[in-house]
């Protein structure tokens, strides 16, 4: 018992030494392995990096204005009469002061080069009262003086905004995009912002708000500042017992987004799950390879009296040097991808929806997959770790027994068939489950993947045989041979196929509703639309004159106009879209699916009638002559379902159509975002297209486009989306074919002396080429049918997903996509089967025969 | 007085309604000291009774007792350390760690038993000089012959000290010459340091060192001949002829 100090160190610095050893020992297979957390590391990195941004670019943030307290917001988000919500709210205990704001974050069109306004690009334009805000108000000046009562036509802009354009500064005049047309304003003052990445403010006096957004009269938020020592939890249930179920007053810290921003995120977290999936199944296939293998050393030690938890550590010890290096690795990767990715989205993106994209450097960028990634491979070494330190020292120095393994299997089918089941149930209940849905059938079909491994050899054996019909049956039985691995290494196969499917079947659907809007929706003859046509939050659009203007225009017939809102019912958000039923159907082919059109329209100028979307209908469970209620304005109000109806290009999103006249009833918004124009008959369409152009000349948020011309622009932009996904189910395949290609090196290495046996009986060198082959087509195979099935459900997750952030795209079975998916399935095998097959085929027989 | 001692000690394979009686009430004592030979035909229960011996295995029914404790009472941290601190084994294949060097290997008891690692390192080369290996310590497995591999092997078995050296055929797969070499270092751990020995062997001309033969038929003793030493590989095959008749 001498030099037993330090003991721990010495052991574990040994066991350290001796994973290296074993990790260099077997270079292209640590490699193989490190390179699936290195991608799957990368992507979530990536994402990480990317999506934020994309997630702030889309969020509607609502965060407090002036750094007030708290913010009391209408349920609906729409604007209200300050009055009366004012004057309770200053009523309130603890409240020391409030203000009213109007204010909205949306896109500048472009603009000249050497324009005033710089690069800026999203602005929030802020409308306060200056006689109260100061009692509120936080803002530090920086330079000039704030602005005064009754002003007009001047503005306090922050820095951030001045550092965007430089050229904006003291007593600049700069003209502003307004639903009123393009107006004049002066700077007066600047004030600092909290950070340079907060969107640049620009804050004007309320009357000057209220007509820049045509929203005569009104506030969409009040600012309040408590009493010191007030408790911001008691005053923010008093106002809202004051105020009642109409308004909310928020934690400005608490302000989010949109819940379908949570959808989104799901969404395109997906695929850095995916591909975590991935990296934990390859090393969960090599662990257990790696202990199977190793099973004569790991005796050995426990036979000269290594415990139990000592060869748990020498394995997880290995585990942890790979994760460790593989992480450190992706993170390089990672931001490499990201800037790539940037570069491939911008131009998509900023078509699509009209925002800018950045690279969010925050700390959980970082620690996600700094956790993640070795946190997965320490999960995914640990089972086959433990399973290392429950052999026995004597089932490690004489052969395993392959008894339990049926019973394993009929298990495994039973629980993986159970949660496809409950997968298949989330998946048509159609509510964000579907991700979940999506997620759980992959994890079913892992789970029953070993018990299905001899059922699929048995099944798509003859085929192998059909081409390989003397290795085939030997390749059956390779396969068959270690159900656990082939599983492992089909489930990788299978979610790369999978992730093909689904990219097929988004493109499909995509496409698909890229060749609706042009062969069907467009029924006017001109269209005037905003920066964005996907999603209108940021959109600043026009008041009545702009319509009315055009409608002046001699070849002009008739204008329709489009007027958003967004608003809740029963949780769920659903857009809201005013039209005018007089004329809609003239400039609209709107396909009714329930109810009659001319009833429809007819029952819309009377009352709270609504045309709802087939998707509303299906999410939120409308049908015709149901009643529901909204969140509006003016507190709840029950709307009548009178049809059901479907248009691809305005009714993207669950949808109620309304009138107009009661959008500006109980929404106070009177916004055209989109206008449809149809001409005389036998009018100049050129000549008629220049006219509207020019009465957009003060509305640079508009462009005009002949129907069918922006039908084509739209397939293609969308053409270009499809690049995108093309190339993360590129990245995806990528670690798949690295998982067959281990497991048949695995494979071939593990039976060198049988094949070496088969040589020396006779066998030749192409024979055994081919027995490799056919085991790498039939893995492929099994693997690409799990893919093709799972992509399927994926894709039906996914689509319902997209479709609740707004983008409703039809499901279009991707027959071709499963096509596809396959001969890439099948040739990934392939091709990973090349190396594997030829090395087998070099062997040579007596050192085959020799090898242990 | 015996170290190592069987009572009534039975192993017992497969199922109920068709038991393989691998061993069947062996008793069994070896002295201290003692360097015991281990015979019988394949299958005849030989490799069982000495992973029973080691702590490798449990028994069905009876008892080991290693210097009068029951070590099928313990649990199976407190077998490990039995087995690197009390026991040292040696088998016919795969007895080293492949990435590790002789050295390393020898040291390994030491270092799984928390001995700092440069006094294993140092004992184990130790070891190695015992065995002859004083120059090899720095080689991995895989450069060393296959003699040489065994006494690697034996050089680890020896480092912790133990009460009993269990070696399992440990020449089975070496050629006469690296045979006698691994047997001649065997005999002198015997006569030079007193360590009890038992090694079970197929080759008569390895047994011929032992003090004392068992012969093993059907997991029972049949024949128990003390050579001391003494013994000739012709008599002790004859014995072997005779035994397979009967
Ligand atoms: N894990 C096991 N399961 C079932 N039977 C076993 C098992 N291990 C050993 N046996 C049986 O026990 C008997 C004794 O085996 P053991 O390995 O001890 O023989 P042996 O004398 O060492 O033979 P050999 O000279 O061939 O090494 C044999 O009949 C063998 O088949
Ligand atoms: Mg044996």
């Amino acid at each position: 018992m001498t030099a037993k100090t330090n003991s721990f160190g010495t052991k574990t610095w040994q066991m350290t030494l001796m994973a290296l050893r074993y990790l260099s020992g077997r270079k292209l297979r640590t490699v193989l392995t490190t390179l699936a957390i290195v991608f799957g590391v990368a992507l979530i990195f990536a994402m990480n990096l990317v999506l934020p941004g994309i997630i702030d670019a889309f969020n509607q943030s609502m965060a407090s204005v002036t750094g007030a307290d708290l913010t009391v917001t209408n349920v609906a988000g729409g604007s209200f009469d300050p009055g009366p919500v004012l004057e309770r709210i200053q009523a309130t205990d603890g409240v020391q002061a409030a203000t009213g704001i109007l204010f909205r974050q949306f896109t500048l069109p472009e603009r000249d080069e050497g324009d005033v306004l710089g690069d800026l690009k999203e602005i929030e334009l802020v409308g306060v009262d200056p006689a109260t805000v100061n009692d509120v108000s936080r803002l530090v000046m920086h330079e000039g003086r704030f602005l005064e009562p009754g002003e007009r036509g001047s503005a306090v802009i922050s820095t951030s905004a001045a550092a965007l354009a430089p050229r904006l500064q003291l007593g600049t005049d700069f003209s502003l995009v307004t639903a009123s047309g393009l107006q004049t304003f002066t700077v007066v003052g600047l004030f600092t912002s909290d950070s340079v990445l907060a969107v640049p403010q620009f804050i004007l006096t309320l009357p000057d708000a209220q007509a820049a957004l045509d929203q005569p009269g009104l506030i969409n938020a009040v600012e309040v500042l408590l009493k010191p020592g007030a408790d911001r939890d008691d005053v923010a249930a008093a106002i809202e017992r004051g105020l009642g179920d109409n308004f909310t007053p928020a934690d400005n810290a608490t302000l989010t987004a949109l819940p379908a921003m949570d959808v989104a995120f799901a969404m395109f977290n997906l695929f850095g799950a995916l591909a975590l999936f991935l990296g934990a199944f390859l090393i969960f296939n090599t662990f257990r390879t790696v202990v199977i293998e190793r099973r004569r050393d790991l005796g050995m030690l426990r036979a000269i009296g290594a415990t139990r938890r000592q060869i748990t550590q020498t394995i997880l010890i290995e585990g942890a040097i790979q994760g460790v290096g593989g992480t450190l690795i992706g993170l390089l990767l990672g931001y490499g991808l990201a800037v790539g990715m940037l570069a491939a989205m911008e131009p998509i993106m900023h078509e699509f929806i009209a925002i800018d994209l950045e690279m969010h450097y925050s700390l959980s960028a970082f620690a996600i997959p700094m956790i993640l990634g070795p946190a997965v491979v320490l999960a995914a070494s640990y089972w086959p770790a433990r399973s290392a330190g429950k052999m026995s020292p004597l089932e490690a120095l004489r052969p395993v027994p392959l008894a339990g393994m049926r019973h394993a299997a009929r298990w495994s089918v039973i629980a993986g068939g159970v949660c496809v089941v409950v997968a298949i149930a989330l998946l048509v209940s159609g509510s964000s489950g579907a991700i979940a849905g999506a997620l759980l059938f992959l994890v079913g079909m892992v789970i029953a993947a070993p018990g299905l491994v001899l059922p699929a050899a048995r099944l798509f054996g003859p085929l192998v045989t059909l081409w390989f019909a003397r290795e085939g049956d030997l390749s059956r039985g390779n396969v068959a041979r270690q159900p656990g691995r082939a599983a492992i290494t089909a489930s990788t196969l299978m979610i790369g196929v999978a992730t093909v499917v689904m990219m097929a079947a988004l493109v499909n659907s995509m496409m698909g509703l890229a060749s609706d809007l042009t062969r069907e929706t467009f029924a006017s003859d001109v269209l005037v639309v905003p920066q964005s046509v996907a999603v209108y939050n940021n959109v600043l659009g026009a008041g009545e004159g702009l319509a009315e203007q055009i409608r002046a225009l001699p070849e002009v017939e008739t204008v329709a106009t489009l007027r958003p809102a967004s608003t809740s019912t029963d949780g769920s958000p659903l857009a809201v879209l005013g039209i005018d039923p007089a004329v809609y159907a003239q400039v609209s082919s709107i396909q009714f699916i329930e109810g009659d059109a001319d009833e429809a329209y007819a029952a819309l100028r009377t009352g709270r009638n609504a045309i709802v979307t087939a998707l509303a209908q299906k999410m939120l469970g409308l049908d015709v002559g149901d009643d529901f209620v909204m969140e509006t304005a003016e507190g709840p109000q029950t709307y009548h379902v009178v049809a059901v109806a479907h248009d691809v290009l305005t009714f993207k999103t669950s949808s109620a159509v309304i009138s107009q006249a009661n959008l500006a009833a109980d929404f106070h918004t009177s916004e055209d975002v989109m206008l449809m124009i149809n001409l005389v008959p036998g009018a100049d369409k050129t000549a008629a297209l220049a006219d509207v152009q020019a009465a957009l000349a003060g509305y640079p948020q508009f462009t005009a486009h002949l129907s069918s011309e922006y039908g084509d622009d739209l397939i293609e932009t969308s053409m270009g989306a499809t690049r995108l996904f093309y190339f993360v189910a590129a990245l995806i395949l990528i670690p798949a074919g690295l998982g067959l290609l281990n497991t048949l090196t695995i494979n071939v290495l593990e039976r060198t002396r049988e094949i070496g046996m088969v040589r020396a009986v006779g066998g030749s060198r192409s024979q055994v080429r081919r027995m490799v082959t056919g085991e790498a087509l039939l893995l492929g195979i099994f693997g690409a049918a799990m893919g093709v099935l799972s992509g399927v459900a994926i894709s039906y997750g996914v689509i319902t997903a997209f479709s609740m952030i707004g983008w409703e795209l039809p499901y279009t079975f991707p027959a071709a996509g499963i096509v596809a998916a396959l001969v890439i399935g099948v040739l990934l095998a392939l091709s990973a089967g090349i190396l594997p097959a030829r090395s087998a085929a070099k062997l040579d027989i007596i050192r085959a025969l020799q090898y242990e | 007085m015996s170290i190592v001692r069987t009572e009534a000690l039975t192993k017992v394979y497969g199922v109920a309604s068709q038991p393989i009686y691998a061993l069947n009430e062996v008793n069994l004592a070896v002295d201290e000291g003692e360097f015991l030979a281990i015979m019988g035909p394949s299958g005849s229960g030989k490799s069982t009774l000495l992973y029973l011996l080691g702590g490798l295995d449990r028994p069905t029914s009876g008892s080991v007792r290693l210097r009068e404790s029951d070590i099928s009472a313990l649990d199976d941290d407190a077998l490990s350390r039995l087995r690197r601190t009390s026991l040292g084994f040696v088998f016919q294949f795969f007895n080293l760690v492949p990435v590790l060097s002789a050295r390393e290997n020898v040291a390994m008891p030491l270092i799984l038993d928390g001995v700092r690692r440069v006094d294993a390192l140092k004992r184990a080369d130790d070891a190695l000089a015992r065995v002859g290996l004083a120059d090899r310590g720095a080689h991995r497995p895989s450069e060393l012959s296959g003699g040489e591999q065994q006494r690697v092997a034996l050089a680890r078995a020896l480092v912790a000290q133990p009460a009993v050296v269990l070696a399992d055929e440990p020449t089975g797969n070496l050629d006469s010459r690296s045979s006698d070499e691994m047997v001649q270092v065997l005999r002198q751990t015997v006569d030079a340091w007193g360590q009890t020995l038992i090694l079970v062997t197929h080759d008569p001309r390895v047994a011929a060192y032992a003090d004392r033969i068992v012969f093993l038929k059907d997991g029972k003793i049949v024949d128990d001949n003390r050579l001391k030493g003494q013994g000739s590989a012709e008599q002790i095959r004859e014995q072997l002829n005779i035994m397979a008749l009967g």
